[in-house]
């Protein structure tokens, strides 16, 4: 996020220059990718109802709310074949590391495999797992990464 | 310890004098340090003499942490001549209350370096008991200091000392999403410190080869979680397995020639194992759900791992090619991240309850269960070369992480000191 912020402010520093310096502009306006993806992915978490879907301590299994809001993502993913998309998986707090690490992995990849079934490309989607090493824990989130 | 506890039975008459071991504490041997001579003459000597005078208080304050082992206060008034280190007086020692009597010297070579000899002497029984020289860089004198420590150690507590070990752990700064971790790496006494990666990328679970040479942990350099190993002189890096599957836990076999490590495929977590080197893993566990913190035994011929295939997090034992799986632990709550003791007799492991988590003791045929530690934050058990002695990572309420190190013998767990927070730590065995 902050990278994105970052990419922003020197995509308008550039726009800054290129007004002092005329031979600039040919290249066109700078970085457009970015503010794409962005705009993805606010349209993404408000037509799927979420990025994020939460599982009970110690569970992998997805439930019914986290059906639904992965249903609606991949419905969209189906619409943008050329988003590539993340699937991060976090473990429990009162979890060891390894185990956490592990449970991450797995909760991450229940959801990957939901959304393969509902017709979202595979090569579409990957999986990480935080373990317990990052705040929010016990969910996983589908993280739009770039589009092709 | 039974050849100890032998030789105080037989000379009890004889020391029934000396009170100098505290009632009620299991008896701890006492030993004279006097200050390391040096063949030395001159300037040299000096030199000699002081460096030995440094290494003397070294090797009393390593003894003196041990339950085993109480070194007499050494007395730079107790000077003896070189000839003395291999015939001292026994009766000085013996009638200040020593069973034991450490001696030695520190000489210049023509090389620039130092060879520090070592003695141990049974005072009782007026003979030695073992004897080691040590070469080493001027600069490494700690080092030379603490193998004597440990040849003394070894003579009276008849196990390895924790002296020449190192300690891998994970320092930790800041809160939250921008809390860095690096691996630092120290000497067992806290000198040495030094970070080994950058902080720039997540780093878990250093895990140390046996002498101390190169430690394989889990980084998110590339985005997923995946053992990488590091040489630990050279610097140089690289990942244990060619591949971008997630992986994790890993542990160097006791000879080093092998990593045992997790590895994800689809949902599965299972154990494999592969050569240190490098080369093809060899998948060793099948079983559907979590099998991760594989851990040998000192043989190499057996795992002992966590899984929770029967439901919740139990440990197993199986043979080093995956064979004759067993479940070790039955009580209740979870049981994780098993690590088998260097001398082979127990099995320490993190507990998962409603109190927490807690470090325990287990024997290797599943009886003699035994919390070490009350929590609630505890987890990842690392043994010392003595198997006395375990150290583990403590969360604190505000999130905040230490190590802590705790005996066998049921005293209270210590803090040790490292200049920022800490997880995940690692306890080398004794170096070469």
């Amino acid at each position: 996020m902050r990278k994105t912020v970052l990419f922003i402010a020197l995509a308008f520093s550039a726009a800054t220059a290129s007004a002092q310096l005329p031979f600039l502009s040919k290249r066109g306006p700078a970085q457009p990718v970015v503010q794409g993806i962005d705009a993805l992915r606010a349209e993404f978490a408000a037509q799927s109802g979420g990025t994020t879907i939460y599982y009970s301590a110690g569970n992998v299994g997805l439930a019914a709310p986290a059906r639904t809001v992965l249903t609606a993502q991949a419905a969209w993913l189906r619409r943008h074949p050329e988003v590539v998309v993340r699937v991060e998986g976090y473990g429990d707090s009162g979890d060891t590391r390894d185990h956490a690490l592990a449970v991450g992995a797995r909760r991450a990849e229940e959801a990957r495999s939901y959304l393969v079934l509902l017709g979202v490309p595979a090569a579409q989607l990957s999986t990480t797992s935080w373990g317990k090493e990052r705040p929010g824990l016990g969910r996983s989130v589908t993280v739009l990464v770039r589009t092709n | 310890m039974r050849r100890i506890s032998l030789t105080l039975l037989l000379l009890g008459i004889a020391t029934a004098t000396h009170a100098q071991q505290q009632p009620g504490t299991p008896a701890a041997t006492v030993i004279a340090v006097p200050p390391l001579t040096s063949p030395d003459s001159g300037t040299k000597g000096n030199q000699m003499l002081a460096t030995g005078w440094d290494a003397t208080q070294l090797i009393v304050s390593d003894l003196r942490q041990t339950p085993e082992v109480m070194p007499l206060t050494p007395n730079r008034d107790d000077y003896y001549s070189y000839p003395e280190v291999t015939a001292p007086t026994f009766s000085k020692w013996r009638s200040a209350g020593a069973k034991a009597l450490l001696t030695g010297f520190v000489q210049a070579r023509s090389d620039g370096r130092l060879t520090v000899g070592c003695y141990v002497y049974d005072l009782d029984k007026g003979r030695e008991l073992a004897r080691k020289g040590f070469v080493v860089n001027p600069n490494d004198w700690r080092r030379a200091a603490h193998k004597c420590s440990g040849l003394a150690y070894q003579a009276v507590a008849n196990a390895p000392g924790v002296f020449d070990t190192r300690i891998a752990y994970v320092a930790e700064n800041g809160v939250g999403d921008g809390r860095t971790r690096r691996i630092a790496i120290m000497d067992s006494d806290g000198y040495n410190h030094r970070y080994v990666t950058s902080g720039s990328t997540m780093v878990l679970t250093p895990r140390l080869s046996p002498k101390a040479a190169q430690v394989a942990y889990v980084s998110f350099a590339s985005g997923d979680p995946s053992v990488r190993v590091l040489d630990i002189e050279s610097g140089q890096d690289r990942p244990l397995v060619p591949n971008d599957a997630i992986s994790f836990a890993p542990r160097y076999s006791p000879d080093g020639s092998r990593i045992a490590f997790s590895m994800m495929q689809g949902p599965n977590s299972d154990i494999y194992v592969v050569g240190s080197a490098g080369g093809l893993p060899q998948r060793l566990t099948t079983s559907p759900g979590v099998d991760t913190d594989p851990s040998f035994s000192p043989d190499g011929s057996r795992i002992v791992f966590e899984s929770d295939r029967g439901g919740s997090q139990q440990l197993y034992v199986m043979n080093a090619d995956g064979s004759a799986e067993r479940r070790l632990s039955f009580g209740g709550g979870w049981y994780a991240s098993p690590v088998w003791s260097p001398d082979g007799e127990w099995i320490a492991f993190t507990r998962r309850g409603q109190d927490g988590r807690r470090i325990g003791i287990i024997k290797t045929d599943g009886t003699g269960e035994r919390m070490l530690t009350t929590g609630p934050g505890d987890e990842g058990p690392s043994w010392g070369a003595s198997s006395r002695e375990i150290l583990f990572q403590r969360a604190g309420p505000g999130g905040r992480t230490g190590l802590f190190r705790v005996g066998l013998d049921g005293s209270q767990p210590r803090q040790i000191t490292i200049p920022q927070d800490g997880s995940d730590p690692d306890w080398s065995g004794v170096m070469d």
